[in-house]
């Protein structure tokens, strides 16, 4: 021990012995405890032992074992065990331990009491070491050591929230002057000033202009993502008015294929995808309709600001007619279509989950920021504090989400429909009540006459367990194992309800059923399930008795003998030793469901077949009693069958009502607690609800009773006073016009993102989107028609002093996407399907996995799921749907190369776009390898590449290579077009 | 205003260079030079520290087999075989919240103990266990996720939950490739289901570190290929000729814009293309083997044909460079192949398809010298629990304790580390866990997993989140 530890451990000397009167300036351990010995208080011997215990085995125990990740460096789970003031104030759990408890939460995590928390994790400590935590913590676990360091967190200085409002993204929008150029006729629209003053100011000047025929295609593809045709290639290098491009812009631009193209970047921006991922993935099978949802609001220009409003909270927003409700409700879809573990058995956390993806998607999607950070603890770089987290996750745990079940699933609205059609579904639903009704009937006066409606059938569901002259368990006093369904759905069942294995989980589940005697003996054993024909026909069910074990195994789909409700399993013997259990489990029951319901037990001497009412047998016989009766009873039932039969048929046939995926308000909603480190079931101080304080500007308008307050939080996200939303929305149009953000990283405008390249020009184009009413046309048709936009892509000399093109003196060369080389080959080989709208999954889709993504409808039409995209996607840098991305990577990979070479759907459009081009009136080869090449490059070859198609089509034939038809020589060349560099590119 | 060094490797995809336009001309295009290597992100790179293998094969037994039946022997079974007990079942907990009763199911396997390491191993694998002294076995695994999809996500990714790359394309993304006409990270096989291709993908790390699949699972062994190697138009002399047509379109188009490292690397990806159609074909073709080989795993007899030709197919693919080669015995289903619940039994035919290829696979690899640079990993997303399931005749996940074992690759043979308790369910002595093995397998081939980091979404991210620790006992 060196002095300093000598003086620290007599500090804490004295706060644990208050009755040392000794002083204790003395220099060495030994004399310490002859020191201590003096003091004449039993507590005083008691801790001097615990010290003893504590230098002999805790402390080195301690430093081996738990020092490592609840010491200086790491403090796992916030606990700290190197200094008395670490445990005692302990972690997220509260303190590890409290002097004299021996149930203290340390020890319990070192005797591996329970499961969740066994330390140390690498194994459990000797017996002999445990015991020695126990005695020191009953002796009053005194411990010399004094907290040396404060500790880590609070060194980790978050950015306050007024700090934090200077960045340059928390600052409101001001006016921006558009910059004065005194130097010339360069510039032609303002956003060219901007750039131009930029450009001055480094000493760059602008690439001349593109070609015509580059331009078109890139206006094209930017537009609509297709290659314009060669007809339209001709018009438009034939027109050489002023207004050329100005037309082209605007006919692209009211085109329904504009959606298509620009409502497909909205969905990367927005996760969506049409199935949930992770392990066990489910289909989503009305996501269709949020896409078609986003591709219409980009044709009708819906003013973002209502856009996102819509996606936030449509489901609150006031409408005028039926479309705009429907409208309205689909786009909600938006906070229901991430990546969810539906699984998660543990339904708290689940929802916590929800909540967390709906805010991370919209913190990225819609205000570039990553608030998801700030679950667990403040924002590291942002100033999100925590508290903010919880403010805004009260908003969405007070929404409906999710529909719980064992595997839950996401939360459904019906739509409305026309007048026309609401009257034809009330009509058909008032069909089927009064089918319903008239079933009812015949069903009573078939049973009054002797019948005996089939189990579903008659009002006659369940049975009162008090009814049965019999000792009853039902299900509610057995114990479940795995996952069942509640139901009711089938008579004839006992008490409240029955059990349904859902026919998953095959071997995982049982239920257990135990009865003690009081007096020992024989008795008849009884269970009880509702019969159908989906039943397992050999349901294992097991009885424990004197005996030992009998497995019996029931055939659910027969109705059972006794009253429609019981079957026997026999006699068996029991004693106070040996009580009965039975287990029914639906091990090895793939042929069907299996139901647990009661049990029941009666004295062997006194049959339940007597105690309840009627059998089967008995009925049979009394109706066999009489033909006149039994006549009469057929023609009763066969109305009833009639009957059974109408309603199934109505009830397959009839209108019904479209549902889309979305949220609701949950009336019981309300503000939550913090969770501390984003534990749930970790309680700090309850939240009020509210916004990212950052970037607010008034205090959050107290929300109503019974609603969530989405609506209050997504009018903050569209208000234009909003710092954030109008500049990472013209940030991303910026981005996809031309190909680079202002802000390069899109999704992302924290202090961990980049700075603008020119803040001016950015806070210029938000306030110009906000004026145009926040109209994305507008934006990107003035982009469009600016002379930077229009600018040549070709490299000069000017990347020696600005490679990366951050002053825009040039247009970036972009990528094809993955969409855009698909749409193209089948646009080009004339088998692109241009239906609008409608779903895109195949129907009798059960799952993702296998699914043949054989459609030709461009691609914005094929279904995105989590786990398997279709390949085109894969290989060509296609938005991970499980992730939030606003702009997607680029890669060259050799898969990509490997698809263009040998791909079916490649060889087959390959094909016929040489077979459609053969069946045209060019007369020569030389105009058909020109007309290949406006096809798929959009401009003439040059005369190399004349030279190299003609060799490629007219190429001796050899021995190895022999001739081959003129269809496939002109598949190939047009195959050679589509892997060349300049499909591959937009220049 | 200038690029960094940092970006202009970003920018530039997979190119290896300048060089590659002037070989483009020739017949066979380019092998690598200094200079490219060390452009491109796929070349082989220094890792962190001296490594003990250079590459791993990973055999994925799916479903989860069950140690107390295989290589964690529990005598204690067979004396209170049949009585109730009570398990802190990580189902019933998870769903309940409960600790009930089981009744303890022997193993239906008798264990011997073989070797000079005298390791116990039960009848299933007779073949294995004459290499015991090659082995270091892992006994006290334990992992996160009670259900297959997570519990599969998680030994592949390292999350239950999240998007994250594969441990595969971790290794890719930090040594690179020995073999730039092989893809480097290769799974052979697998399923489609649990997680399916994410159990392979490079998630948000740049999309050469993806693994490439040799087929899937569910299909013929005989017929598994890589997709789009082989163009079912034409023969390959007319895709040849076509070739050379791209080779000179592309050189035309380019000279707009000479020395363009992007487009350069666009044009190489046709040129690796065109190469692997060749190599790969001839590295998997298996009929190149003699025939004492191929009957060393097994290959030609019906049980073990798949298995001991997927086998053979990894020491190829190893041979020839490849980083990281994961080898399925899996299937589609949510209840993949050692997924006995009930009839466990049923564990003696999947011994029976693994036992020989597995062990001609070692056997293979020690003899070429291979082995002590290669890494083998046998093992399942998790175990099976020392009780019967529904007191029936099989057993259900464990995700407490179970066992791996290993070989080459710088690992202690004849060796084994942790333990179960007496019944084999929990581990409870030297347990490692899953983010541990992790740390450790990344360790194994010189890197650092705290070091292996990667930028996304404003911070660095790796396989090992902000767990695991290495567990250096098990060094050779």
């Amino acid at each position: 021990m060196n002095q300093d530890q000598i003086l620290c451990f007599m500090i804490r000397l004295q706060l644990h012995i208050r009755k040392l009167l000794v002083p204790l300036a003395i220099g060495l351990f030994g004399s310490l405890s002859i020191a201590m010995a003096e003091g004449d208080s039993a507590a005083t011997e008691a801790e001097r032992k615990s010290l003893e215990i504590f230098e002999k085995q805790v402390r080195p125990a301690m430093l081996e074992h738990c020092i490592r990740c609840h010491g200086a460096e790491k403090q796992r789970g916030g606990l700290r065990l190197d200094s008395a003031e670490g445990w005692a104030v302990g972690g997220d759990s509260g303190p590890a331990l409290v002097p004299h408890d021996t149930t203290s939460l340390l020890l319990q995590a070192i005797r591996y009491q329970d499961p969740i928390v066994e330390m140390p994790p690498k194994g459990k400590l000797p017996s002999r070491v445990i015991e020695a935590f126990e005695a020191w913590v009953a002796l009053g676990a005194v411990d010399p050591r004094r907290e040396v360091a404060p500790r880590n967190d609070a060194s980790d200085a978050v950015p306050g929230i007024d700090e934090g409002r200077e960045f340059w993204a928390f600052q409101p929008l001001a006016p921006v002057a558009v910059p004065e150029s005194d130097s010339g006729e360069w510039p032609e629209t303002p956003i060219d000033r901007f750039i131009f003053a930029g450009l001055e100011r480094n000493g760059l000047a602008p690439n001349p202009p593109a070609d015509r025929g580059t331009l078109l295609r890139r206006v094209y593809y930017d537009l609509v993502g297709l290659p314009p045709t060669p007809q339209e290639i001709r018009e438009f290098l034939a027109d050489r008015s002023d207004k050329a491009l100005e037309k082209v812009v605007d006919r692209l631009l009211s085109s329904p294929r504009f959606g298509q193209r620009w409502g497909r970047h909205w969905l990367d921006v927005v996760r969506f995808a049409e199935s949930s991922g992770g392990g066990r993935t489910l289909l989503f099978p009305d996501a269709w309709r949020f896409r078609d949802y986003v591709i219409e609001s980009f044709n009708r220009d819906l003013p973002y600001n209502r856009f996102l409003k819509e996606q936030i909270a449509g489901d609150l927003l006031p409408w005028d007619n039926w479309q705009q409700r429907q409208r309205q409700l689909v786009a909600t879809g938006f906070l229901l279509l991430g990546p969810t573990n539906y699984e998660m058995q543990d339904k708290g956390i689940l929802e916590m989950d929800v909540v967390d993806e709906q805010l991370d998607t919209i913190g990225k999607a819609f205000l570039g920021m990553t608030i998801g950070c700030a679950r667990c603890h403040d924002h590291k770089f942002d100033p999100i504090p925590t508290s903010d987290y919880y403010a805004m996750a009260g908003i969405f745990k007070s929404t409906k989400s999710l529909i719980h079940s064992n595997v839950s699933s996401w939360n459904k609205v019906g739509l409305p429909l026309p007048d026309d059609q609401e009257s034809r579904l009330a009509a058909h639903q008032r069909a089927v009540a009064a089918v319903k009704r008239a079933l009812k009937k015949a069903t009573e006066r078939w049973e009054q006459a002797g019948g005996d409606a089939k189990p579903g059938r008659g009002d006659r569901k369940s049975l009162d367990p008090k009814q049965i002259g019999a000792v009853v368990i039902d299900d509610d006093d057995a114990q479940r194992i795995g996952a069942w369904k509640e139901s009711v759905a089938i008579a004839q069942f006992v008490g409240s309800r029955y059990l349904h294995d859902e026919s998953a989980g095959k071997g995982e589940k049982q239920v257990v059923y135990h009865h003690r005697f009081d007096s020992p003996g024989e008795y008849e054993i009884f269970v009880s399930y509702s019969a159908g024909s989906n039943r397992s026909t050999r349901v294992p069910i097991r009885v424990f008795h004197r005996g030992g074990e009998t497995l019996i195994r029931v055939d659910q789909r027969k109705r059972p003998k006794v009253d429609g409700t019981f079957v026997s399993l026999g006699t068996f013997n029991f004693d106070s030793e040996n009580p009965l259990k039975l287990i029914v489990s639906n091990e090895d029951t793939d042929d069907g469901v299996v139901i647990a319901d009661a049990v029941a037990i009666a004295e062997s001497s006194s049959s339940i077949s007597t105690l309840i009412r009627q059998t089967d047998d008995e009925t049979e016989k009394g109706a066999a009693d009489d033909t006149a009766d039994a006549e009469q009873l057929r023609g009763l039932e066969a109305r009833v069958k009639e009957l059974t039969r109408e309603l199934q048929q109505l009830e397959k046939s009839g209108p019904m009502r479209p549902v889309a995926m979305a949220v609701q308000d949950d009336p019981d909603g309300g503000d939550i607690h913090l969770m501390i480190r984003g534990v749930v079931g970790q309680h700090g101080p309850l939240t009020p609800r509210g916004v990212m304080q950052v970037a607010a500007w008034e205090p959050f308008p107290s929300i109503p009773e019974g609603s969530s307050g989405r609506l209050e939080y997504a009018d903050w996200i569209a208000d234009e006073r909003h710092p954030l939303t109008a500049r990472v929305m013209v940030n991303r149009i910026w981005h996809w016009m031309m190909g680079r953000g202002i802000v390069r990283t899109v999704d992302n405008f924290g202090s961990t993102g980049e700075p603008p390249s020119d803040p001016a020009l950015l806070d210029y184009l938000a306030g110009e989107f906000i004026r145009d009413g926040w109209s994305v046309k507008k934006l990107i048709r003035r982009i469009a028609l600016s002379r930077v936009y229009q600018l040549s892509s070709a490299p000069g000399e000017q990347a020696a002093i600005d490679g990366a093109n951050r002053g825009m003196w040039r247009m970036n060369r972009k990528r094809l996407r993955a969409e855009d080389i698909r749409d193209s080959i089948l646009a080009v080989s004339g088998s692109l399907d241009h239906r609008y709208a409608g779903p895109a999954i195949k129907s009798g889709t059960k799952i993702e996995y296998g699914y043949e993504f054989d459609s030709r409808r461009r691609s914005v039409y094929l279904p995105v799921f989590r786990n398997t995209l279709p390949e085109v996607f894969e290989v060509f840098d296609f938005a991970d749907p499980n992730i939030q991305l606003g702009a997607r990577s680029t890669s060259t990979i050799a898969a990509q190369a490997l698809w263009l070479m040998n791909h079916p759907d490649m060889l087959r459009a390959t094909r016929k776009a040489a077979s459609r081009l053969l069946a045209t009136s060019h007369e020569s080869d030389l105009e058909r390898i020109e007309y290949a090449f406006l096809q798929v490059l959009g401009r003439p070859p040059t005369a190399v590449e004349r030279r190299i198609s003609f060799n490629l089509l007219l190429g001796e034939a050899t021995t190895e290579a022999p001739q081959v038809s003129p269809t496939e020589n002109w598949a190939m060349l047009y195959q050679a077009l589509f892997q060349s560099i300049d499909f591959r590119y937009l220049n | 205003m200038f690029p960094s060094r940092r970006e202009l490797l970003k920018s530039m995809g997979c190119g290896f260079g300048y060089l590659a336009t002037a070989a483009m001309t020739k017949a066979q295009a380019g092998a690598s030079t200094e200079a490219s290597m060390r452009r491109n992100p796929l070349a082989a790179k220094s890792p962190h520290f001296a490594p003990r293998a250079k590459r791993v094969i990973f055999l994925f037994m799916q479903g989860g087999p069950s140690q107390v039946d295989t290589f964690d022997h529990k005598p204690l079974l067979d004396r209170r075989d049949g009585e109730l007990e009570t398990f802190d079942d990580a189902r019933v907990l998870a769903k309940r919240k409960e600790v009930v009763e089981h009744r303890v199911f022997k193993s239906p396997w008798k264990f011997q103990r073989y070797g000079e390491c005298g390791q116990s191993v039960s009848e299933l694998f007779p073949h294995i266990a004459r290499h015991v002294d090659d082995l270091c076995f892992l006994k006290g695994m334990h992992t996160d996720g009670v259900a297959h999809g997570p519990a599969t996500l998680f030994l592949h990714t390292g999350s239950i939950n999240l998007v994250r790359p594969s441990m595969g394309s971790w290794v890719l993304y930090g040594l690179g490739t020995e073999n730039e006409n092989l893809p480097g990270f290769v799974t052979i096989q697998p399923s489609m289901g649990n997680g399916g291709p994410r159990n392979y993908n490079n998630a948000f790390l740049p999309a050469v570190y993806q693994g490439t699949a040799i087929g899937r699972a569910g299909t013929p062994a005989s017929e598994a290929r890589i997709r789009n190697l082989a163009n079912a138009n034409i023969s390959p002399s007319q895709q040849r000729r076509q070739f050379e047509s791209l080779r000179q379109l592309n050189t035309a188009q380019i000279s707009q814009r000479p020395g363009d490292p992007e487009l350069e690397a666009v044009i190489n990806s046709y040129e690796l293309a065109w190469r692997m159609q060749r190599a790969v074909p001839d590295i998997l073709d298996l009929s190149q083997e003699p025939q004492h080989i191929r009957q060393l795993y097994g290959i030609g007899s019906k049980p073990t044909d798949d298995f001991g030709r997927q086998c053979l197919m990894a020491r190829r693919l190893c041979e020839a460079g490849v980083r990281f080669v994961q080898v399925n015995y899996g299937d589609n289903s949510n209840n993949p192949r050692w997924d006995q619940h009930s009839n466990l039994e049923k564990h003696a035919e999947h011994a029976l398809n693994t036992d020989q290829p597995v062990a001609g696979l070692i056997q293979d690899l020690k003899q070429r010298g291979l082995l002590e640079d290669t890494l083998i990993w046998w093992g399942g997303e998790f175990g099976r629990t020392p009780y019967a399931q529904a007191n029936g005749t099989g057993r259900d996940h464990n995700p407490y304790g179970f066992t791996i074992f290993l070989a080459g690759g710088g690992v202690k043979p004849g060796f084994s580390y942790g333990a179960t308790d007496e019944f084999g369910h929990h581990a409870i002595r030297n347990k490692v866990h899953m983010h541990d093995w992790h740390a450790t397998l990344l360790h194994l081939l010189g890197l650092d997993h705290e070091e292996l980091t990667f930028l996304h979404d404003g911070r660095p991210f790796r396989l090992t989140d902000v767990h695991g620790e290495v567990i250096s006992e098990i060094f050779a």
